[in-house]
């Protein structure tokens, strides 16, 4: 605009900084307003909930008393349990057969490594539809149907092709000398995986645990399709199920409840936001 | 007995691990191919066979060979089906890698980074059906965005209510839920990325969009490629959101075809059709897949 001076070095908050921050916090303010119009309305007690504005918000008070209404009479809770037992076992339980898979392929150089990795990591590929009718048939015949058991078992399945990709990744950052000189030691395969190779892989196990755990919480499709009855259904078809019965000025209470319902895996998501990054950049790459 | 397996082991470690590990590499890997056999790769056949039947569920499967496929592409309501799906790949294409996009290279670099991101990385740890209840209760009638419309002058149209405007505006629900992690992805990609050619640009005059035209965007194709594959193969199974919004409705309306499937063979006994689409969206998902998985089971990378 002004004349070609010689301008001195640009200071450090040029123009183009500001203006990416003013850019951002506006798209940051507008992803926000979902989440205050969610806070605002689940606070609302229930009797008063047609007289405020959506965007009033209600009070603490009503927070609690629509969140108890949800966890009580909305049946949330037996369905939150039975999730929470879910998605911790699963994922422990797919880390370590992931975790063995991947040290068989990369610590004890498996015949054809590679094939039964990509073997096991296809399976990934294919979208759930393609299991869910005969996995519905084969549950209902050896009676895993709608038991605690069952989800468990399908919810692991899930998970370990994911993680057995993320250890033979980690595991092949692991010069083999060390498998060696443990062998030189005199342990045993078993012993080298379970005293070395484990407790040197903290950081992908977390994450793994952690991608999976958020997603079996958040899964929908598996728990309509293989649990009905409220204490083995999973939390989010509870939810679900609740939106389809509530509605009207009972809108509150299911605010409560998908609020409920999200809490534990935001904050699991940002306390272990490091991890869970690490995690998607292990899966992906 | 050690001393001379173990020299043994120092000259020829990998003829020596084929031949003594052999049993306990076998017995580490089984676990893992087990699971998966017998709970994904059985149900996977059973799945392709059915979808040559017409089954309901009781008695035997009668075979009739591609009908079911014939019926996906010729019914009214299965097409619909299929449109939906590809609004949902385009818009998912558009809407959530664009603007993941933007949000990264806008923040990257910036003082605050991880705070300026932290918006959009709160909806993505919610579940699609929470995502579904809050936008249900945005959109619904005289709900929160017709007001805003109404603010502006202008009467809001039926949200869910009008085809194919629901599934537009469930779109726009997911690209809130999503945005964040292809932003979070795009991050990485860009930390990745070597500062000296940049530097080199920039001392030759390059600056603000002509910079990442020619330079951060060619840098960041492979992580591109990873973040529009995984987005295509994630809009090809859109469930969630649409379940926890409209059910496919009005009238399967806005049912996109993982819903179909799921409709067809839990709600209609069609195990077949249902079948059928499932083997369909198997099919595209693989194709869309192999554009990420060549890069992330490229042989050199092999163990």
């Amino acid at each position: 605009m002004t004349a070609a001076t010689p301008v001195v070095r640009r200071p450090r908050t040029s123009p183009g900084v500001v203006v990416r921050q003013v850019v951002l916090a506006i798209l940051g303010v507008i992803w926000l307003v979902p989440v205050y119009l969610l806070l605002a309305n689940a606070s609302k007690r229930p009797e008063v909930f047609g007289e405020y504005s959506v965007w009033q918000p209600g009070d603490l008070g009503g927070l609690v008393s629509n969140m108890a209404d949800a966890w009580g009479r909305g049946r949330l809770s037996l369905g939150t349990l039975s999730t929470a037992l879910y998605a911790i076992t699963s994922p422990a339980l797919a880390v370590l057969v992931g975790a063995a898979a991947g040290f068989s392929i990369v610590a004890l150089r498996l015949r054809r490594g590679f094939f039964w990795f990509v073997l096991i990591f296809t399976s990934t590929v294919f979208p759930l539809q393609m299991i869910l009718m005969p996995l519905f048939i084969g549950y209902a015949s050896t009676g895993l149907y709608n038991t605690r058991t069952g989800m468990i078992l399908v919810y692991t399945v899930i998970s370990v092709p994911f993680s057995a990709f993320v250890m033979r990744n980690f595991f092949s950052g692991i010069a083999h000398h060390v498998f060696e000189a443990a062998v030189v030691d005199g342990a045993s395969p078993w012993r080298i995986f379970w005293r070395i190779y484990l407790p040197m892989s903290g950081p992908a196990l977390v994450a793994i645990f952690i991608l999976q755990a958020t997603f079996i919480w958040n899964d929908l499709l598996l728990g309509l399709t293989l649990s009905q009855s409220e204490t083995v259904r999973p939390v989010i078809a509870a939810l679900s199920a609740l939106q389809s019965t509530y509605g009207g000025s009972a809108m509150s209470t299911v605010l409560a409840g998908g609020l409920l319902v999200s809490l534990p895996t935001v904050v699991l998501f940002l306390a272990t936001q490091r991890a869970f990054t690490r995690g998607l950049s292990l899966g992906q790459f | 007995m050690t001393a001379p397996t173990a020299r043994h082991a120092e000259l020829l470690p990998r003829q020596r691990s084929r031949n003594t590990y052999w049993l306990s590499s076998a017995g580490f890997v089984a676990p893992a191919v087990l699971l998966a056999a017998v709970v994904l790769y059985l149900p996977f056949l059973y799945t392709t066979y059915i979808s040559f039947t017409e089954y309901n569920g009781l008695g035997d499967p009668e075979w009739v060979g591609l009908e079911n496929y014939v019926d996906m592409f010729t019914d009214p309501g299965l097409v619909n089906s299929l449109v939906n799906t590809l609004y949902w790949v385009a818009g998912t294409l558009i809407l959530p890698v664009g603007l993941g996009l933007m949000i990264a290279v806008l923040s990257h670099g910036l003082p605050n980074a991880t705070l300026f991101r932290l918006p959009f990385l709160i909806p993505y740890a919610i579940s699609g059906v929470a995502v579904g209840v809050i936008w249900s209760f945005i959109l619904q009638t005289n709900g929160a965005l017709s007001q805003v419309v109404g603010f502006f002058g202008v009467d809001a149209p039926r949200w869910l209510l009008d085809s194919p405007l629901n599934t537009f505006v469930m779109i726009v629900a997911s690209t809130w839920q999503g945005a964040g992690v292809n932003a979070l992805l795009f991050g990485i990609g860009l930390q990745s990325i070597p500062k000296e050619p940049l530097e080199a640009a920039r001392v030759d005059g390059a600056s603000g969009f002509t910079l990442f035209r020619t330079m951060t965007w060619p840098m960041l194709t492979p992580l591109t490629t990873v973040v529009v594959g995984l987005s295509i193969v994630g809009s090809l199974k859109t469930f969630d959101i649409v379940w926890g919004m409209t059910k496919g409705g009005p009238g399967g309306a806005s049912e996109t075809l993982a819903l179909t499937m799921f409709k067809e063979t839990f709600q209609s006994n069609q195990y077949g059709l249902g079948a059928a689409v499932a083997v369909f969206l198997t099919v595209v998902t693989v194709a869309a897949s192999i554009i990420y998985l060549r890069r992330q089971l490229a042989p050199g990378r092999s163990a």
